[in-house]
């Protein structure tokens, strides 16, 4: 499978602060890459960096063939992009928000205007093409930034927290759209959303601190995770009195509680024994072993402190 | 070549064209309140300045500081708009333009404002006032009237590109831009500065403009040495708001 990205040890630096540090990684053309990580992790700087907005420090970054650094216009050709903010331009409407960024491309109307009402009529917003973005749903504006993005038919569409903000309805009709796309480009997709990664991406990396920590699909990523035993465990009555004798078990390695379910890591499977000694069985309503999540990765490697 | 600064162009326009009639009606009623206040209100203390009826004195500076004010303020606060609120600038740059696009687009819609805002005002006038002019003097005033409106659209791209606070580009406008305006004797002769002053008024570019653009459009005559200045200003108040756009977007 060809290469649509490389980035070559890109390093961004805002003073002292490490913002990406010597980040290398090919996406192969026609998957969706998922750039998972915390807040500040450099997941917005890495696609500032391949979207030409930002020059970095150190490195390269290749996109379609084109050198961000030296073919900034090339590339720029090539690419669409979906920013975290929504930056229409509210004086304009939907159709001229579309038709400016066509004019931009060098596109004439004979080009651009059959197929900004194809993609209006995609994400469902023929309709209301000469209403304001101002007056649109959060969803609405969000599928009208996507569509701005594909107006010139770019070859890899980068996609920085599609879904941020969105209510449950509008993210699952962006991640339908998003889907329909998947056969015609590459698509590089940052997110914290897990559920998202784990629905589109074919690949993912997650990182933290400016550097790459896993890479793999999703089902490799929880495999790496499936040596560790978690368990749900579920009490009838008493949680507090379990919690203090679960907290001072040796074989517990983490513990998380909800009301009356525990969450917890047991060191190995010959832990189950003594686990179930400790704690007897007339209170317990459900054990059982629990298939790790992409958050129990996520967590697993980034940490549970919250980010500024 | 410059589709990108065209886009943009054509993009100020279709906004402004919505809003023309109330931009008009706004733009027009301060200077012709200064025109009515001045002109007439002052027209009895003041019989005429070095030849000159008062109000025909006054006239083209009020016009030229029309179209400059209009041009400064739309590439200030277009700039800072579509940078700070909209962030439309990110949208631009991800487009395959390069930043020389973005800067004269924004130069181009600060000089035609500032154009059609002078115009405006110039009907006005005319119309209102016993204001009169020869025809053929008009080019030689429209020369100064371009160059004007180039720097102020350049300064307030400077402006809108490095001023975060919205206050703080009012505060520019106040400290800054109204007194070079006012200093360049729009409503007084320039021999009524102390003689040892005189050279610092006539270097600004401001004289240039208004005192140029008064002897063009009452006389016909184009002063050689202020045609330099605004030459040269222009020039470098270009070349300086590309420079700073660059360096601040590129972060």
């Amino acid at each position: 499978m060809s290469t649509a990205i490389t980035l070559h040890n890109i390093t961004k630096r805002y003073g002292d602060l490490m913002a990406v540090d010597d980040f290398s990684l090919k996406v192969e053309r026609g998957l969706i890459f998922g750039l998972l990580g915390p807040n500040g992790a450099g997941k917005t700087t890495l696609i500032r960096v391949l979207t030409t907005l930002l020059r970095p420090t150190a490195g390269d970054a290749v996109v379609e063939g084109r050198s961000v650094l030296t073919e900034g216009k090339e590339v720029r050709r090539l690419i669409g992009v979906v920013p975290q903010e929504n930056n229409l331009d509210r004086y304009l409407t939907a159709r001229e928000n579309l038709a400016l960024h066509a004019r931009m491309h060098g596109m004439r109307p004979s080009d651009y205007n059959r197929t900004i009402d194809e993609l209006l009529e995609l994400t469902g917003l023929s309709g209301r093409q000469h209403d304001f973005p101002d007056t649109y749903s959060g969803g609405m504006q969000r599928r009208l930034v996507v569509a701005r993005a594909l107006v010139h038919k770019p070859r890899v569409l980068f996609l920085d927290e599609p879904t941020t903000g969105l209510d449950p309805q509008s993210r699952r009709a962006v991640w339908d759209y998003i889907q329909t796309l998947r056969a015609t480009m590459t698509i590089f997709l940052t997110t914290h959303y897990m559920d998202e990664a784990d629905l589109l991406c074919d690949r993912i990396v997650i990182m933290d601190h400016g550097r790459p920590l896993v890479d793999g699909n999703s089902s490799q990523l929880k495999e790496a995770l499936a040596h560790s035993h978690l368990y749900d465990l579920e009490f009838r009555d008493g949680a507090d009195r379990y919690e203090a004798l679960l907290r001072g078990l040796p074989f517990v390695e983490s513990l998380e509680r909800s009301g009356n379910l525990f969450r917890l890591a047991l060191t190995g499977e010959e832990a189950l024994k003594p686990l179930m000694d400790a704690i007897g069985s007339e209170d317990i309503r459900k054990i059982c072993l629990r298939e790790p999540s992409l958050e129990d990765v996520f967590i697993e490697l980034t940490g549970r402190k919250v980010r500024e | 070549m410059f589709r990108g600064a065209f886009s943009i162009w054509r993009r100020d326009m279709l906004v402004l064209r919505r809003s023309l009639f109330s931009e008009l009606l706004a733009v027009v009623a301060y200077p012709l309140t200064l025109y009515l206040a001045f002109g007439i209100g002052l027209k009895g203390y003041i019989a005429d300045v070095e030849g000159v009826p008062y109000a025909l004195f006054i006239a083209p500076g009020l016009i030229s500081m029309t179209a400059v004010n209009a041009a400064f303020d739309e590439s200030a606060w277009s700039m800072w708009f579509h940078r700070r609120v909209q962030h439309t600038i990110e949208e631009y740059r991800v487009n395959p333009i390069t930043v020389y696009d973005i800067v004269v687009g924004k130069i181009m819609s600060g000089f035609c404002q500032g154009a059609l805002k002078g115009v405006a005002v110039a009907v006005v006038i005319f119309l209102m006032t016993p204001f009169r002019f020869s025809f053929p003097h008009l080019l030689a005033y429209l020369v100064f009237i371009v160059f004007g409106s180039m720097i102020f659209s350049c300064l307030g791209t400077i402006c809108g590109t490095t001023v975060d606070k919205p206050e703080n580009l009012g505060r520019i406008q106040a400290v800054v831009i109204v007194p070079l305006i006012f200093m360049a004797g729009i409503f007084f002769p320039l021999s009524s500065y102390p003689a040892a002053i005189l050279p610092i008024v006539r270097a600004l570019p401001t004289t240039a403009i208004f005192e140029g653009a008064r002897q063009a459009l009452l006389r016909g005559t184009v002063t050689a040495g202020y045609a330099a200045i605004l030459v040269v200003t222009a020039a470098a108040s270009f070349a300086l708001a590309v420079w700073i756009f660059n360096k601040k977007i590129e972060g």
